[in-house]
């Protein structure tokens, strides 16, 4: 809330209405014209020029029971019960097959023929493979048609041979949407894996939004079946802080006044003795008593490793590059860590879940040659981005680790707040140089 | 359609009363992940327009998976929504991971093969109904620009002629002539569909009497009073709630209500009152606080199982 409505808090908020409108992304309004046309046609694949979205539109403060409140109900209704009702089909001529592999919950794609998987699957003995999220996107898109393996021992003569492998797959009965979300989200829990609903929503809005996202590291079933949480792994490529940090810590011995007080006489003298001070930064450095933490010194845990704490870090996501071809077997370092958290059984991190959330995300301090402190501030060290899903709706939270004790407003000069003849003054007075700020 | 029944796939704008009569009732709900989800069109739209049940659509809408603005099957209901259709027995929980393993891991041969069969007999259906209708399209483009259509083989002009009166009949006779394949002059093949529902294979499982309530956060008695008074309510958390409560149809109505449940004997910072209710005030709502009535007197004086539920709304005053 902004300061300035402290007055006029009530009635006059401008255009909230839209603000709801944008959040409230339910309303399925009043159809186009195309609509009638669009559920006449919504069976069919290749023409999706004819699939249309309804529009959105205004909505009513309440009930008054007139017809034409209840017809344009009933029409949004309508709208959104024929846009449900879209079927997936699959062109036959990019059919996209896909074996369900039970023991892995992994999906096997087994001729790739489509660009999405530049930024999905894995390949492994020649095949592609699909992680549960995976595989669940690509049959909810209608991209993928994936089967359901037969059943041992049930193969037919003609089919058990050896040439029965190639089209099996087409003899396997279809994987159902339904059979999808029961399979790679119900079946997780069977094989050890920790793709829970919340994660699948992050995964899916992120998707649609159309970054890359990619499992953070080590919950692949195989580590996670061993060991449900490995305690995530200090980036052993951590710099101790910067260089600039080291630069900064020399510049602050030359310019400090040596005449610092000791921690133990402060309880009898003033911070500050009397002398002579050439700036208000040396008098400002003699008033910094609270100990910060120290960011050079490398992260450490201060939890052991638990299976249910629920903060670690879950996709790696990266924005899309344009033109730039992503290459999943050699990532670049990724754009956003996100940490997926259930709004209804988790409650805020505490101090030392944080600490250990932020120490497994890798250092990114703000660029040095970046001048703006507020810049600096919001950029943070470290950052990562909590999705918080309540209920299947993911709000995104940035949490990040700010450098304050780093940034001295004293030592960067706020310009403008001064009055004219004093800060001229001062900077003859200093003559130190550029870097001061004055 | 997505149920593939082919009554529901006639497309209609009226109350879909007739897909409205397949719903089995009370029908069931997929317990999956600990989630409880809806993947019938129909019983979907049902429980909005009976049961004021609105739930969060979660799934991408295929061919339009770049948004995420509409939203899709399925439908993720709230465990309180869950627990009050099963509480009135309107619903069922149906743990679908249990289902599959049984019905779709373990399907026989011969099901499967029907299955297959009546895969492949739809989707030759939507490849017929397709090409007729591109036909369709580049008769009448050829139309608007004044040409005619060049000499085509004489059964092809015979259909597409045919299909000017037929085109409700293409869909009414789909059961009866699965065979009858007169459209294709080149080869067609069936479409392969990936159904929304796992229900045409499997039997839809019957009701559980033993089917387990839903757990439910503190906040339900909140919730089912709203809910028995005709409100619509959604998740909350974007505003800073536990749920948005609707007069009405969420598609209709703003939301009038922010509404956090509590105990009734509950202690509550007063800044969560300032704090609540300044934001609700701020997107034009009122803060509304309730819960149920746990003191004994009450109780007996009811009579009754369920504690009354009490709720305060709090709004700005503007003095």
């Amino acid at each position: 809330m902004a300061d300035e409505d402290e007055d006029v808090p009530n009635l006059q908020a401008p255009a909230v209405e839209d603000v709801e409108d944008n959040e409230e992304n339910q309303e399925y309004l009043r159809t186009l014209s195309k609509l009638a046309q669009l559920s006449i046609y919504s069976g069919t694949v290749h023409n999706t020029s004819s699939l249309s979205l309804p529009k959105r539109g205004e909505k009513d403060f309440e009930s008054h029971s007139t017809q034409l409140q209840l017809s344009t109900l009933e029409t949004s209704r309508a709208a959104m019960h024929s846009v449900l009702s879209w079927q997936r089909t699959h062109n036959p001529k990019a059919h996209l097959l896909a074996m369900y592999h039970e023991a892995s919950n992994m999906a096997c794609v087994e001729k790739v023929k489509s660009s999405h998987f530049i930024t999905i699957g894995r390949s492994w003995g020649g095949k592609e493979w699909l992680l549960p999220e995976e595989a669940l996107f690509m049959i909810e898109r209608g991209t993928l048609d994936c089967r359901w393996p037969i059943l041992t021992g049930e193969e037919g003569p003609e089919e058990a041979g050896e040439a029965g492998e190639a089209n099996k797959l087409k003899d396997c009965a279809p994987m159902s949407l339904q059979g999808a979300y029961a399979a790679f989200l119900g079946f997780e829990g069977g094989v050890g894996g920790k793709l829970t609903m919340e994660m699948w929503n992050v995964y899916a809005g992120l998707k649609r939004s159309g970054y890359v996202v990619f499992r953070h590291g080590d919950w692949d079933e195989d580590r996670a079946a061993l060991q449900p949480l490995k305690p995530p792994t200090i980036d052993p490529n951590k710099k101790p802080a910067l260089l600039s940090g080291f630069f900064a810590e020399i510049w602050r011995r030359i310019s400090q006044p040596t005449h610092t007080v000791r921690a133990e006489n402060l309880a009898f003298g003033p911070l500050i003795k009397p002398g002579l001070y050439r700036s208000y930064a040396d008098i400002y450095r003699l008033l910094h008593l609270i100990p910060t933490h120290d960011r050079t010194t490398p992260p450490q845990f201060s939890l052991p490793s638990n299976p249910a704490n629920p903060y670690r870090i879950h996709f790696d996501v990266w924005k899309t590059h344009g033109s730039q071809r992503f290459r999943k077997a050699n990532r670049p370092p990724p754009d956003f860590h996100v940490c997926v958290v259930d709004a209804r059984e988790t409650s805020i991190p505490n101090a030392a879940q944080l600490n250990d959330l932020l120490a497994t995300v890798p250092d990114d301090p703000p660029p040095t040659t970046s001048t703006n402190i507020f810049q600096k501030l919001k950029h943070g060290t470290r950052n990562v981005v909590l999705a918080i899903v309540d209920n299947g709706i993911p709000s995104y939270i940035s949490l990040l680790d700010s450098p304050f004790e780093g940034e001295k407003v004293y030592d960067r000069g706020v310009r403008g707040g001064r009055g004219k003849g004093r800060g001229g003054g001062r900077g003859r007075g200093r003559g130190r140089g550029r870097g001061r700020g004055r | 359609m997505a149920d593939s029944t082919p009554a529901t796939s006639t497309p209609t704008m009226e109350p879909d009363v007739a897909s409205e009569a397949t719903i089995p009732k009370p029908f069931p709900i997929s317990h999956i992940a600990g989630r409880y989800l809806l993947f019938d069109v129909n019983v979907i739209s049902y429980a909005r327009r009976t049961h004021n049940i609105t739930g969060v659509l979660i799934g991408t809408i295929p061919n339009l998976s770049q948004q995420n603005v509409f939203l899709g099957i399925p439908l993720e209901l709230q465990p309180e929504e869950a627990r009050v259709l099963v509480e009135q027995g309107h619903a069922f929980i149906v743990d679908d991971a249990e289902v599959h393993r049984k019905g779709m891991m373990a399907m026989s041969r011969e099901q499967r093969l029907k299955l297959l069969r009546e895969m492949d007999r739809e989707g030759m259906e939507l490849a017929k109904a397709e090409s007729r209708k591109a036909e369709e399209r580049s008769t009448k483009a050829l139309k608007e620009k004044g040409l005619t259509r060049k000499e085509k083989k004489s059964d092809e002009s015979n259909s597409s002629a045919a299909v000017e009166g037929s085109e409700t009949s293409l869909f009414d006779s789909k059961g009866e002539t699965p065979t009858a394949v007169s459209v294709s002059e080149k080869k067609l093949e069936p479409v392969p569909i990936t159904p929304t529902t796992s229900y045409p294979p499997l039997t839809t499982p019957s009701a559980n009497a033993a089917s387990q309530l839903p757990d439910v956060p503190k906040s339900y008695p909140l919730f089912r009073y709203l809910h028995s008074k005709g409100y619509f309510t959604m998740p909350g958390l974007r505003f800073g709630c536990h749920y948005s409560v609707y007069p009405g149809d969420t598609l209709r109505f703003h939301s009038h209500y922010l509404a956090t449940g509590l105990d009734f004997d509950e202690e509550f910072e007063l800044q969560d009152v300032i704090g609540g209710g300044r934001l609700a005030n701020r997107v034009k709502k009122a803060y509304l606080i309730g819960g149920e009535v746990t003191s004994e007197n009450d109780k007996e004086a009811e009579g009754d199982e369920i504690a009354p539920v009490r709720t305060f709304s709090i709004e700005w005053a503007a003095m």
